[in-house]
């Protein structure tokens, strides 16, 4: 097994194809980075940070009193004076100004991890059946179960690869762009029963990834799937991209109907659970989790069935 | 050969909806031969070669490799094939090397010296670590033929192998196969339409139409099978009069004028008679020769005359 996906690495990082993907990854990062430096109001750097808190405080105050305000930006504001208190009253400054405000915002580009795996996963089936490749595969003693599971580690791997890249540029990009200060800040948020509470950054920060990771996990399962079944990397490539992009704005349309909460697209981002808005009332975690892990193993499924039965003709 | 056969098919049969693409195929294929599968376009060769090495399902019946059955006993079983089937495709962003590092992997316990071994045999000793798509057809071939051969296997099933190779190809081709046949025990199944190829290449042939096996022979066999009667060709001039002549002659049958001279079907004793007589009435004779049928005509005779390839 490990031999078959070490095959599949050597298959994959032997191409120029695998190496421009890691160039656009950090080549993203460090532009990305670059110009939120760039535009950064420099105010919050330093020890400006206490005169631009207290003025917003006075802000929001002010705001809070004006009676036409909705409930979630009101309870918005209240968080926030909470936080920006305990933070004038601990000195602990926010992210803004520091390295962290890069990183965090570089989180962002793990859409990018997603458009690339979701490429390689499209063509990594249909690719060999394509050029022929695959019957010269098949007829060694591996079954095509396992050839199939390394191809699918080999695609995990892959994208775990191009996010360790994307923490450690953002890390050192930032680093340079905003000095390495302030390494052990932590993380405010008000906690469920309405307290200010710290967080470890890093681990915040691996949080986020790993939770849009599992949506780059269903994309590229979907990829491979459509790979696996119509043995087209461009119908496979296609059909995933169109899905990635199109899913949102399918869901706000849809965010009416109430059976639009059982959809892969309404539940794909698990964030929204921990900021408290999920896309409709009454949809919990663990109910997006199941929604997700359906689809997961109907993807997996499908597309190992249909690998392992089907006749190599072509 | 005594030994038990290393490759055997029972009953199969393949169909595809309401289709039956193969059908009811059974013979055997004995150790160190090279068999060859002919038929028309469309008989079922490549259906019968990927039925063999677990690229197609067997809709009833069962091949045995070595006794293991390549369907339940997919691992052991294909453990003992190298095959190409149609042509080498390999990954053309991989240099040939690595095609063989990639293959060697997939089978426990082939050392590095190994690669090299074959490398040798197939001689690419020199481009091994040139990408492939940078190598000829004929290269292709023959790092096809090394990734066959990697693990030694008992048999190499190749299909169509002649496809786009040039003569000298096809020529280095066919030593190897008998190399491999004569030094290393190798049994080698071929499937091809070109059917001259074939005769100089194979011991022994399954002729298949539709599906159907139609006749399993040694090639000598299909070369003589009517030893009494053969044709004759005979060059002399004028071909008026040596006509007339021949046609006069006892035991003679089926005289006609061809491009190149006169054709007549007799019995080789009668051939000094006809000779002696052409000389005698002042014919002048430039050569005289048995039309030895060739595959194809057989082949054209037992298929009755379906276009071949």
């Amino acid at each position: 097994m490990v031999s078959l996906i070490l095959n599949e690495n050597m298959k994959l990082y032997r191409r120029i194809r695998t190496w421009v993907m890691v160039v656009l990854m950090i080549g993203a990062v460090l532009l990305g980075s670059f110009m939120e430096w760039h535009y950064d109001d420099k105010s919050m750097q330093g020890d400006g940070w206490r005169t631009e808190i207290a003025d917003e405080q006075r802000q929001m105050q002010q705001g809070l009193s004006s009676p036409d305000m909705g409930d979630d930006t009101k309870r918005y504001y209240q968080d926030q004076i909470l936080i920006n208190d305990y933070r004038l009253e601990h000195d602990i400054r926010p992210t803004s100004g520091t390295m962290w405000d890069g990183i965090n915002g570089s989180a962002e580009l793990i859409v990018l991890i997603t458009l690339f795996t979701v490429i390689i996963a499209g063509d990594s089936l249909a690719g060999e059946f394509a050029t022929g490749t695959i019957k010269l595969l098949l007829i060694r003693p591996a079954s095509r179960f396992k050839i199939w599971l390394a191809k699918y580690l080999s695609l995990i791997l892959f994208s775990l690869m191009l996010l360790c890249i994307l923490f450690v540029v953002s890390v050192l990009f930032n680093g340079l762009l905003y000095g390495f200060g302030w390494m052990n800040l932590p993380l405010l948020e008000v906690n469920g029963s309405g307290q200010v509470a710290e967080y470890n950054m890093v681990a915040n920060l691996w949080k986020t990834y790993l939770l849009n990771g599992v949506s780059t996990i269903i994309f590229v399962s979907m990829a491979f799937m459509i790979s696996s079944a119509f043995r087209s990397s461009t119908m496979a490539i296609g059909i995933s991209i169109a899905a990635l992009f199109a899913g949102a704005i399918l869901m706000e349309l849809l965010q009416a109907y109430d059976w639009s909460r059982y959809l892969l697209f309404a539940n794909i981002d698990l964030s929204q659970h921990l900021s408290g808005r999920p896309y409709q009332e009454g949809m919990t975690l663990s109910f997006s989790i199941i929604v997700l892990a359906i689809h997961f193993a109907v993807f997996n499924l499908v597309s190992w069935l249909v690998f392992t039965r089907r006749d190599v003709a072509a | 050969m005594s030994q038990e056969p290393v490759v055997s098919l029972r009953q199969v049969t393949k169909r595809v909806g309401r289709h039956t693409i193969i059908d009811n195929l059974t013979f055997d294929v004995p150790q160190g031969e090279i068999f060859g599968f002919l038929g028309p376009n469309g008989a079922g060769k490549t259906t019968t070669i990927r039925m063999m090495v677990g690229l197609m399902s067997i809709t009833n019946g069962e091949i045995l490799i070595k006794g293991k059955n390549i369907k339940s006993q997919f691992e052991q079983a294909i453990r003992h094939v190298g095959a190409i089937v149609e042509n080498p495709e390999m990954y053309k962003f991989l240099s040939g090397y690595h095609n063989l590092v990639h293959y060697a992997r997939m089978i426990p316990g082939i050392p590095k010296e190994r690669i090299r071994e074959v490398v040798e045999l197939v001689k690419l000793e020199d481009r091994i670590h040139d990408k492939v798509k940078k190598y000829s057809l004929g290269m292709r071939q023959r790092l096809g033929v090394a990734q066959a051969l990697l693990h030694r296997p008992s048999v190499l099933i190749l299909d169509e192998p002649t496809n786009g190779l040039d003569p000298a190809g096809i020529r280095e081709l066919r030593d190897y196969l008998h190399y491999l046949t004569r030094e290393e025990g190798i049994t080698v199944i071929v499937s091809s339409h070109l059917l001259s190829e074939m005769e100089l290449m194979c011991d022994r042939v399954a002729i298949l139409q539709k599906g159907r096996l139609v006749d399993v022979k040694r090639i000598q066999e299909f070369m003589n099978t009517d030893d009494k009667a053969q044709t004759f060709l005979i060059e002399a001039l004028p071909v008026e009069q040596a006509l007339a002549i021949v046609r006069e002659v006892e035991g003679v049958s089926g005289v006609k004028p061809v491009s190149e001279g006169i054709e007549l079907i007799a019995d080789r004793a009668v051939i000094p008679e006809v000779v002696s007589r052409l000389i005698e009435a002042n014919i002048a004779i430039y050569e005289v020769r048995s039309v030895r049928q060739s595959l194809e005509d057989r082949f054209l005779q037992i298929t009755g005359g379906e276009k071949i390839g």
